[in-house]
């Protein structure tokens, strides 16, 4: 899949076949169910009065995949993710989630959230939040224990498995949030900024479990501002701004394939790289040439040529654009 | 076990958790014993007559019960008014209905735990009163059960109202809301009961309407028709004729038609609230 990006192609094209692939697994079987992709949108829009917060969202995400939902703050994130779980309803589009219309009771009993907004009963302790959450999962009653001690495992609070959530640390609470998004194995993870409390070492923790989960075969969706975690973590990712996607793709699709390219060439004449101009843009800064928007598979190329002329080349410094580069590139100008 | 079920005890859990159980058990048994001293003292003073005893000690019996049911109103409002609004504004919500849970098991579970609270309260209240009572002064309420029973449904009819509030405004808005409404409520009785008292058809209009609007004055009224001996009905009514005009008194229990039309608007309000609950974007 190619990058697209708002300039060329405002919204994210979903084929006509796709559609009907994912409405024809709603009607079928169970087999049916686990071939259709875990998030499919269809120019989802929700409208606050005169607020657009998302503007004909068009997505999809596969079984299995990390999936990276990236924006700037007010993009429209948080109001995605809660369209996808039925707390607020669309204005108008189409949402199917692990196969099913949103809102489907059984369906949701396969899905695991993190709000962006992590509060639990600071009455209870945190085992007993997770209690709470195995009956509303209607878990077997005998896998209770276990299946409370195994999260509190993964997220690294069993030593204070049993301390009230009150006393808990912001960071904590969001520790125990995760916690209660992985009980019972859940096909779909929806994690909103489950970093946003997290001091260093529990940031590597999330991404060491959003990696395990893959490993399972889990998908997640990841809502986040973070572009470290983005590129760490996800096998493919979404940008939106201002309600709308601008781009979507793998990293490497949304990164491109071209590159920029430093030279240090002695020994030719002052305009030499004319008659190379059709590679990319050519820039003069000191002693160097420039060249953005090269092919990264021409340098070598390049090089030869420039060698072949008589030059010397002193000095390759390739450049290749980060993910914050391309991120403000198709954000605009703010 | 039924969600609702499951978010009832949760309900009933925090209550005890958070010690409201433990205030309220402290609270009820300290009036509970300045009311003991103030009936002791009533039945064994020398300065009034064994005959006019008889007849002070339903109506204080009837005020203090009166305040127990201003405490059980205000408190049925207090405990209903953060139950939606507050978990919504703090985001605990979120995580429970997007369980395979419906909207209305939560609410519905909500009610239910606040219900048996409100309930607990009045059996409470009124076994401990009446036995104090009886055993300090010899006086016994003519029903008991149906005093509980009525002053059960008044903070149950507020309860239900509140937390149908409480689906859309803010939990201050709410707690506000019921208590004024409450209020007002009493006060439109007190109205009509003058209306009936100087055959004033506005007043007395305004005092039946209300009572159809919020049924809480409506049932205060059954509990004192019930906390009354019939000999203290006979006798107030042969002493004076304006004690129907009187907010503490009942000449008769509310109607079966009145009751079918409690039984109604308990339906009707808790159908809105689920209504409501279910569209409300979290």
């Amino acid at each position: 899949m190619s990058p697209t990006s708002s300039a060329e192609q405002p919204r994210i094209s979903v084929s006509h076949a796709g559609r009907l692939a994912v409405m024809a697994s709603t009607n079928g079987s169970a087999k049916g169910r686990t071939s259709s992709p875990a998030v499919h949108t269809i120019e989802l829009r929700k409208q606050y009065r005169r607020t657009c917060a998302l503007e004909g969202l068009s997505m999809t995400v596969g079984r299995g995949e990390v999936f990276g939902f990236l924006g700037p703050n007010g993009a429209g994130k948080t109001t995605a993710v809660k369209l996808l779980l039925g707390l607020v309803r669309p204005t108008s589009g189409e949402t199917m989630v692990l196969g099913a219309p949103v809102g489907d009771r059984e369906t949701r009993g396969r899905i695991g959230y993190l709000p962006e907004l992590f509060r639990f009963q600071g009455w209870l302790s945190a085992r007993e939040v997770l209690l709470l959450h195995c009956r509303l999962l209607r878990l077997a009653r005998q896998r209770w224990q276990a299946e409370a001690g195994r999260v509190l495992e993964i997220v690294g609070l069993s030593e204070r498995g049993d301390d009230k959530v009150a006393a808990f640390s912001k960071g904590m609470q969001q520790r125990l949030g995760l916690a209660v998004a992985l009980l019972g194995d859940p096909e779909l993870v929806m994690l909103d900024e489950p970093t946003s409390a997290l001091d260093p070492v529990g940031r590597h923790q999330v991404r060491e479990v959003i990696k395990q989960l893959r490993e399972r075969g889990a998908t997640v969706f990841l809502n986040t501002h973070l572009l470290e975690e983005v590129e760490q973590v996800c096998d493919r990712v979404a940008v939106i701004d201002k309600g709308r996607s601008v781009a979507t793709g793998t990293l490497g699709e949304i990164l491109g394939h071209e590159s920029s390219v430093r030279l240090k060439v002695t020994g030719l004449k002052e305009d030499w790289w004319l008659k190379f101009a059709d590679l990319g843009r050519w820039a003069v800064d000191g002693d160097w040439f420039v060249v953005e928007a090269i092919e990264a598979a021409q340098v070598p190329e390049l090089v030869r040529a420039i060698v072949s002329l008589g030059g010397d080349v002193a000095a390759v410094v390739p450049e290749r654009k980060t993910l914050e580069d391309r991120f403000l590139e198709l954000l605009g100008p703010a | 076990m039924i969600p609702a079920f499951i978010i009832a005890r949760l309900t009933v859990r925090e209550a005890v958790r958070r010690k409201l159980v433990a205030a309220f058990a402290f609270i009820t048994l300290a009036m509970v014993s300045l009311s003991a001293w103030g009936f002791y003292r009533l039945s064994h003073t020398r300065s009034i007559t064994s005959g006019e005893v008889q007849v002070a000690m339903p109506q204080a019996f009837i005020l203090f019960m009166f305040m127990f049911s201003f405490v059980l109103a205000l408190s049925a409002s207090a405990i209903s008014s953060p139950a939606v609004s507050a978990e919504v504004e703090s985001g605990v919500l979120q995580t429970v209905v997007t369980r395979p849970v419906r909207r209305s098991d939560v609410l519905i579970g909500k009610w239910l735990g606040l219900v048996v609270l409100i309930a607990c309260y009045a059996i409470v209240v009124v076994a401990l009163e009446a036995v104090v009572v009886n055993w300090v002064s010899g006086f016994v309420p003519p029903s008991p059960v149906l005093v509980a029973l009525y002053l059960f449904a008044e903070g149950a009819v507020l309860l239900t109202l509140v937390l149908l509030l409480s689906t859309r405004l803010s939990t201050m808005a709410t707690g506000v809301v019921g208590v004024a409404l409450f209020g007002a409520a009493w006060l439109a009785g007190v109205v009509g009961s003058l209306g009936a008292t100087f055959n004033i058809s506005a007043l007395r209009t305004v005092g039946q309407v209300s009572r159809y609007l919020l049924p809480t004055d409506g049932l205060w009224h059954g509990a004192i028709y019930y906390l009354e001996p019939s000999s203290f009905i006979a006798r107030r009514l042969s002493e004076s004729a304006g004690e129907a005009g009187n907010p503490f008194f009942a000449l008769a229990p509310p109607s079966w038609q009145y009751l079918l039309w409690t039984g109604v608007w308990f339906l009707v309000v808790l159908a809105i609230g689920l209504v409501s609950f279910d569209r409300r974007e979290l």
